[in-house]
């Protein structure tokens, strides 16, 4: 008896210290990160805040800064070149969105199918999402190039007079972009979508067909609920990646031609490393930032409009 | 005969086949006309009809890139570096970070969580300036840390282990601690070697990301002969301006490890994204 509550005496004490133990090694375990994202993450955020309400220039040191209040948001709200600017992110947005969401669970839906050599197209179709944005951009100009560019070669010879003028068009170029970035990053959506799909229980099926429901309407009418919330993980995603579009812009067409493809992120980039004005490229990036987050918050709230959640 | 054994062609799938095909066709073209291009003089670049197996395959494209006045060899070497300190540095912080919010207690541990979560709601290129400036400050503009130092405090993936950890049975480690096994032992024996397939697919995405990356070296490094691989490959286009068969070789080179490594070791990143619920 007596040696038995010993035990378990020495047991809670044993226990207890690797509470202590637990406590210190969490917080030992999560420092290097708690470090790394103050300085890389947050720091940078916090700063944003500070940086547009300032004249900084790109030589100019921190310790001269200015306090221009909210002059720089003035500015840009009078500003024709940002505002159409603003107005290019949201037309990719618009386009991107849905287009990548429907085309990544079409592609899903017809590889989940019963088809032949399943395996080697879903190889193929996920191959562009781990390539690279500047091979990627390469090879696509010359494709599409407007004189001698494969497609356009096509398309002639399919009798079609003026065949598009794709990257170098002043009303093509927007759509040309997000048909390349749709392109690339589809294959995710897909991957997605899929394991989606092979969750929905089979049983749901069977008995919608003993009913007599056609394919479609299964698809309509237990599919698509029921794989509503990677839908609604997906179109998150894709509104923050489609306002995420500096590399594929920058690399295509620099914002050109003309400043036909000039978005908010070229925008912002041009403020800052082209006219070294780092103050107002901020403030252009909070106003983007803001609406992303507007974006964000009418889907979270609309959610359950139509989401399914088990 | 031999047609005794039925063979049901089931006419359905045929189509949805041919379908899938044409789709996967129109994924792999623009790399099958790359491959082609970058084995072709110039001139036979932009041939039509397109011929994707070159009459007369030559390596002069590539022997362009190596040569003394091209500064490929170098860039090639510095992304290798920098994509291998990234992926070491990052596997170690993440493994460690996530393993302690799924598996230890301290106090205010969900609120950090939540904290540390909020960044994954801010695209980079919003922060772009405003990092350039941190990193200005800290030195670390034109050095390959920039690019290495970010990447590693990722967020994304602290989240996908620490769900793969949370999913390994608490009841392994209780018979370990009763054992008189330490935290550090247990994280170290028994939670690495299972979480392997997890960290696996966080190396290969990591790996594709930091490889392709494009924004990050084109602010942070100022240097040509610094540069990584991506940004190179524009200064590419640019000094051999009308060479697109160069251009293509170049390409093709830096897309070679990926794709590699992704047909090998596919497994890794679809499932991963199945179990995962990963995002780009």
């Amino acid at each position: 008896m007596n040696l038995a509550s010993k035990t378990v005496l020495q047991h809670r004490k044993k226990l207890s210290g690797y509470k202590l133990q637990e406590q210190r090694m969490g917080y030992l375990f999560i420092l290097p990160f708690a470090v790394g994202f103050l300085i890389f993450q947050a720091a940078p955020a916090v700063f944003s805040f500070v940086l547009s309400l300032t004249n900084m220039h790109f030589m100019s040191n921190v310790s001269n800064l200015k306090f221009i209040g909210l002059q720089n948001f003035v500015e840009l709200f009078h500003d024709g070149e940002v505002m159409r600017a603003l107005g290019r992110s949201f037309l990719y947005s618009v386009i991107y969105v849905p287009v990548i969401v429907l085309f990544g669970l079409l592609l899903a839906a017809l590889i989940n199918s019963r088809i032949y050599a399943r395996g080697a197209i879903r190889t193929a179709l996920f191959m562009p999402y781990i390539s690279n944005m500047v091979a990627i951009a390469i090879v696509w100009s010359v494709i599409l190039d407007y004189r001698d560019g494969p497609i356009n070669n096509i398309l002639r010879s399919c009798g079609c007079k003026n065949p598009p003028m794709w990257l170098m068009g002043e009303h093509t170029v927007l759509p040309t972009i997000v048909l390349i970035a749709v392109w690339q990053g589809v294959g995710l959506y897909m991957v997605t979508y899929l394991a989606a799909l092979q969750n929905v229980p089979r049983e749901l099926y069977e008995a919608a067909t003993l009913d007599g429901a056609g394919a479609f309407q299964k698809f309509r009418n237990i599919t698509v609920p029921l794989i509503s919330p990677t839908t609604f993980f997906l179109v998150i995603t894709a509104i923050i990646n489609s306002f995420q579009n500096f590399g594929i812009i920058q690399v295509l067409t620099q914002g050109g031609p003309g400043e036909a493809s000039t978005t908010m992120a070229i925008s912002v980039y041009k403020a800052s490393f082209v006219q070294y004005r780092m103050g107002y490229a901020t403030a252009q990036a909070m106003l983007l930032f803001v609406l992303i987050l507007i974006f964000t918050m009418i889907q979270w709230k609309g959610q359950k409009r139509w989401v399914n959640y088990e | 005969m031999n047609n005794s054994k039925k063979i049901k062609i089931n006419m359905p799938s045929v189509l949805l086949t041919v379908l899938a095909v044409f789709m996967a066709c129109c994924c792999i073209f623009p790399f099958l006309f790359m491959l082609s291009s970058s084995f072709k003089p110039q001139g036979q670049v932009f041939e039509y009809p397109i011929r994707l197996i070159p009459q007369h395959p030559i390596l002069s494209n590539y022997r362009t890139l190596f040569s003394r006045d091209q500064m490929f060899g170098q860039w090639y070497a510095n992304t290798i570096l920098m994509t291998l300190l990234t992926l070491l540095i990052k596997t170690f912080i993440i493994c460690i970070t996530a393993y302690a919010f799924a598996k230890l207690n301290f106090k205010g541990k969900n609120f950090i969580f939540i904290i540390f979560l909020s960044a994954l709601m801010i695209p980079g290129d919003v922060t772009l300036v405003q990092r350039y400036v941190v990193y200005k400050h800290l030195h670390l503009t034109n050095t390959m840390w920039a690019l290495i130092l970010p990447a590693s405090f990722d967020m994304y993936f602290v989240f996908m282990m620490r769900q793969f950890f949370m999913g390994i049975p608490n009841a392994l480690t209780e018979v370990a601690i009763i054992d008189g096994c330490s935290h550090f032992k247990i994280f170290y024996k028994i939670m690495l070697p299972l979480a392997k397939p997890a960290i696996l697919t966080m190396i290969l995405f990591s790996f594709v990301w930091q490889w392709n990356d494009y924004t990050n070296p084109y602010i942070f490094i100022t240097d040509t002969s610094k540069q990584m691989l991506t940004v190179g490959l524009t200064m590419f286009q640019i000094s051999q301006v009308n060479n697109y068969a160069v251009q293509m070789a170049g390409a093709t080179l830096a897309l070679l490890p990926i794709i590699v490594a992704y047909l090998f070791l596919q497994k890794y990143f679809v499932e991963g994204i199945a179990t995962s619920g990963m995002k780009g």
